[in-house]
């Protein structure tokens, strides 16, 4: 069952093309990779569904609705929550209150909305730092606080914007477990990422973009391997060391 | 859930206690100048925490308060002096005209972002003084005197004895922190907090952070209003330089960031510390020339600022920090 639909979806910034004809689906319950080089388009494409852009043309469908151009309030209301790339702690507020804000969003009682976000701050290791000034965390604290925050408003899709980037190689561990956590827990995930080793993993299915064009969209697997996305993504030299590789290994097995 | 702030209210019942029971005792306030600075430093402090709900908590600087407490000013005096009736008919009509004004300007100000903003409210001040000036049914330039009424709540007018205003001026502080207690600890004070401190941030939890700084206003402009219906009946007139003036709009500033700008305790510090100044400058240095007490304001807090920007609240926070034996591990591990 598809739970977002992406068609034609066309954002242009005067002249520049950002995304062009963009078109693909995120089935309910997966997690879904999108990738690409840098400025192949991937934030301005999460902030088309999100609502922090209007597209200029095409359409973003969530479970049937017509989202397309929302608000991004509305948007979060109806179930999509997001972080951000470049991250936004509420600085003066702490580590607890940051998350609470999001669970308010379906909770009018304080006392039930901090049941939730109690429970978000710790499938996001942050029990710790409750009390803490977000300002003052460290990279990996606030990349999950910014996770937690956005688990809080219990959507039913969540977009994270290289959650993983920038991480040390533990805090890249713990965050793979707990966009692990949110999958078992029925959220469908869709990622832009750039470390590999954490989206190769989980991934269901990968969407590459490359000069806001969509060139592929496969199992991880299939993408690695498909051609253009080895040249738009790895480069021309990698591309070419991987195939050698391969060769290798093919003879290898084969002797 | 236990929360932690369980000194703050310890505090607040104390001074509302004492507070209360300060005009009972012999010579407490009665007719003197010291209960009528008591009376203005409530007064004031109620003032700054209405401000507060807007600026401080929901972060959009408004220079333009003058114009809601003059127009709550103009609702009791209207009441009594044009409609021959009470002020307590006056001060309610006042507050709602005030809120409505408020959303009505803020509703496309609120399109500017920071300094933008405050800026628009700047301008606010003049015309809505400028339009009162003209205004012949409000008593234009010269403004709006009281009758000889009698004494008590009914008229919420005292010539002699003065407990009644200051207990008036109490009822009214207590309702204004009251208010803003309640909101710090329910969904609508984290609201406000976050659109404060990132207004895409917010939206992206769902917040409607327009909806959100109209309601700050509009709340912030009411009880705004009420304040300056007590200044009316307080002073016994009314006219449109003695309550929707940029002196009045930044009095509003000043306390709350000498205080503690976005606290809950800053408005009465900053009150407590500056308006015994401003009423004992009045009475002895009045011969000096008017706005002695501005100047003197201003000085305080540049020393302030530069010594700590988050003003009283922020001073006492770092002392409380330093010599609490179980440091708070601040920051990170």
């Amino acid at each position: 069952m598809t739970l977002l639909e992406v068609r034609n979806l066309t954002k242009t910034f005067g002249a520049l093309m950002a995304n062009s004809e963009v078109s693909f689906d995120v089935e309910r319950g997966s997690i879904v990779g999108l990738i690409g080089p840098n400025g192949a388009g991937k934030t301005t494409l999460f902030n088309c569904v999100a609502g922090l852009y209007k597209p200029t043309s095409g359409t973003v469908t969530l479970d049937g609705e017509d989202i397309t151009g929302l608000p991004s309030w509305k948007i979060a209301r109806l179930g999509v929550a997001r972080t951000f790339q470049v991250v936004r702690p509420l600085k003066e507020m702490t580590v607890f209150e940051n998350i609470l804000v999001g669970a308010h969003m379906r909770h009018r009682e304080t006392a039930k909305a901090a049941e939730i976000a109690t429970r978000c701050m710790e499938l996001c290791f942050l029990s710790s730092y409750r009390d803490h000034l977000s300002g003052g965390l460290t990279i990996g604290n606030k990349k999950r606080l910014e996770v937690a925050r956005a688990l809080a408003t219990e959507p039913k899709l969540i977009l994270l914007d290289e959650a993983v980037a920038g991480l040390t190689s533990t805090e890249v561990k713990e965050m793979v477990e707990v966009i692990r956590r949110m999958k078992d827990e029925g959220i469908t995930v869709l990622m832009v990422e750039h470390i590999m080793e954490a989206i190769m993993p989980i991934a269901d299915k990968l969407v590459v973009l490359n000069s806001g064009v969509k060139i592929c969209e496969d199992a991880p697997r299939a993408v690695v391997q498909n051609p253009e996305v080895i040249r738009a993504y790895f480069g021309e030299k990698y591309s070419r060391r991987l195939r050698t590789e391969g060769k290798e290994d093919d003879h290898g097995c084969d002797a | 859930m236990t929360k932690k702030t369980t000194l703050s209210d310890r505090l607040w019942y104390l001074f509302l206690a004492a507070a209360l029971v300060l005009p009972f005792i012999p010579g407490g306030i009665g007719n003197s100048f010291h209960g009528h600075v008591l009376t203005m430093v409530l007064l004031y402090a109620a003032m700054a925490q209405a401000w507060n709900i807007i600026s401080g908590y929901c972060g959009q600087t408004s220079f333009g308060h003058a114009v809601f407490f003059g127009i709550g000013a103009y609702g009791a005096a209207m009441a009594v002096v044009q409609f021959n009736t009470l002020p307590w008919y006056g001060a309610p009509v006042g507050a709602v005209v005030a809120a409505v004004t408020s959303v009505l300007i803020s509703a496309p100000c609120f399109k500017l972002k920071g300094h933008y903003f405050a800026i628009a409210t700047f301008a606010i001040v003049e015309i809505f003084s400028r339009l009162f000036m003209i205004w012949d049914w409000v008593g234009g330039a010269i403004g709006l005197d009281y009758p000889i009424l009698d004494d008590g709540w009914r008229n919420f007018s005292w010539s002699s004895d003065k407990n009644g205003y200051y207990l008036g001026a109490l009822a009214l502080f207590t309702l204004i922190f009251g208010v803003v207690r309640w909101i710090e600890s329910h969904r609508m004070g984290y609201y406000f907090r976050a659109v404060r401190e990132g207004q895409e941030t917010a939206e992206s939890l769902g917040v409607h952070s327009t909806a959100v700084k109209l309601s700050a206003m509009a709340l912030s402009a009411g009880l705004t209003a009420l304040c300056g219906a007590f200044f009316a009946q307080y002073n016994y007139r009314v006219d449109p330089p003695m309550v929707m003036s940029l002196d009045i709009s930044m009095k509003f500033l000043l306390i709350t960031i000498l205080g503690g700008l976005g606290t809950f305790w800053g408005p009465l510090l900053g009150a407590a510390v500056l308006i015994p100044l401003q009423e004992y400058t009045r009475a002895y240095l009045s011969h000096l020339g008017s706005g002695v007490d501005l100047i003197i304001f201003g000085i305080i807090i540049i020393l302030t600022m530069i010594k700590q920007p988050m003003g009283i609240m922020g001073i006492i926070r770092g002392v409380t920090r330093r010599t609490s034996t179980v440091p708070a591990k601040e920051g990170d591990a």
